[in-house]
């Protein structure tokens, strides 16, 4: 395979399932190219990536405080009410004595998608603004480090999971912050697992490469 | 011009980019973060993760990981002992879910980074057949599911919190914790990269 220079690598994607290695090409607005393969989505192309990330990471975020402000469930148990919310969850950990346990959940349900939908925030307005060539590189860096360790998914079928074992000992009602937290993670899935973080990249040397030039 | 062959471009695991494998000292072009190719590199980190985190899992096993006290009589249950209770109330679709996230899947785990571990020094009879990378891409989608169990049991000792009934956490609760953040750490230290080299 013959090259001109380094740059023309940028026209070249590796599968990330399989590692096959693939040339890039053109899409129209709105459509993906697909791993001949194994037919994972190599890429999309969105011409209005930046508007459309930073209007989901922004609901996001309203979401996220809806989540951890109001109860998730509350149940009843023998005439006793109880509800939990999502700092409570890892600070009773804290009072009982399971540090560990508790650094660890309080770091993937709460600090970690916290920073990850901020992040998308920064990220995506810096380069609507077509500013910070510097800033977005290292901040996009942090965040493929950060994304694999967010669980809130996990978190929301846990809580389902811990419902069930409870049915039957006391009467469950949802909270506002369960629903919150679902469309939480449907938002947070589409951010971290629909947008590749390629196809940021690309946008980032699309725009700053534009700037270069003129 | 510069001439390459296929085998020797490389993906870069943090930003995605492409970039020509240059021998020692790999440097993504686009993010700058290093991606190791060096044979004795990297695999030591993984292992030490690995081992950390198998050595976990034995007390996470052995130990109570949920304790009821109701009405002054305690009683822990393990995490198998758990998955048994669940199944004779006839919960199925529960017991299986717990079952798969804390005993299936670190154990298949494990076995799947042992094998690619060694796979990448000492190459196995039938490697070629095997698409490791698949495999990597398996461990890397159900790892964190396993973290199902100690979420529920951080959500019970939460929740139910009576003067006559108090669900507390375990000390298999910790050691679990652990083992799955070792499994994950040994799965994102270890080195694509390195699977290449033996295919």
């Amino acid at each position: 395979m013959k090259l001109e220079n380094e740059e023309a690598l940028d026209h070249l994607v590796i599968c990330h399932k399989c590692h096959t290695l693939h040339q890039e090409i053109p899409l129209e607005d709105g459509s993906k190219a697909c791993c001949r393969n194994c037919k994972t989505v190599l890429y999309r192309y969105d011409s209005r990536l930046a508007e459309h990330g930073l209007a989901l990471s922004i609901t996001a975020l309203v979401f996220f405080v809806l989540a951890n402000l109001f109860p998730l469930v509350k149940i009843e148990i023998l005439g006793h009410e109880q509800f939990i919310t999502i700092p409570k969850t890892f600070f009773s950990l804290f009072e009982n004595g399971f540090y560990i346990v508790g650094i660890i959940c309080a770091f993937m349900i709460f600090v970690f998608p916290l920073m990850i939908v901020l992040l998308y925030i920064v990220i995506f307005s810096l380069l609507k603004m077509k500013k910070g060539k510097k800033a977005s590189k290292e901040l996009l860096i942090l965040l493929s480090h950060l994304s694999p360790w967010s669980m809130m998914e996990i978190f929301l079928v846990s809580i389902l999971v811990a419902l069930v074992k409870l049915i039957g000992y006391a009467q469950i009602h949802m909270g506002v912050a369960f629903w919150a937290l679902m469309v939480f993670v449907l938002l947070d899935l589409y951010l971290t697992r629909t947008i590749h973080i390629s196809e940021i990249w690309m946008l980032r040397k699309r725009l700053f490469l534009k700037e270069e030039r003129q | 011009m510069i001439e390459v062959k296929e085998e020797e471009l490389l993906r870069c695991p943090v930003c995605e980019a492409v970039n020509i494998d240059k021998g020692k000292k790999n440097v993504c072009r686009r993010c700058g973060s290093a991606i190791y190719k060096h044979k004795h590199f990297q695999t030591e980190k993984s292992w030490a993760f690995l081992i950390t985190a198998i050595i976990a899992y034995i007390p996470a096993n052995l130990y109570p990981m949920l304790i009821t006290k109701q009405f002054g009589s305690t009683s822990g249950s393990t995490i198998l002992g758990g998955v048994i209770l669940l199944w004779e109330h006839g919960s199925y679709p529960i017991a299986a879910i717990i079952f798969f996230a804390s005993i299936v899947i670190p154990i298949l785990k494990f076995i799947i980074l042992l094998y690619l571990l060694i796979s990448v020094k000492y190459p196995l009879g039938k490697d070629r057949r095997v698409n490791k990378h698949k495999l990597y891409y398996l461990t890397e989608i159900v790892g964190p599911w396993s973290m199902i169990d100690v979420f529920v049991v951080a959500i019970l000792a939460a929740l139910i919190h009576l003067a006559n009934i108090e669900i507390v956490a375990g000390t298999a609760a910790t050691a679990f914790a652990l083992s799955v953040f070792f499994t994950l750490l040994a799965a994102h230290t270890f080195d694509t990269r390195l699977i290449k080299e033996h295919r």
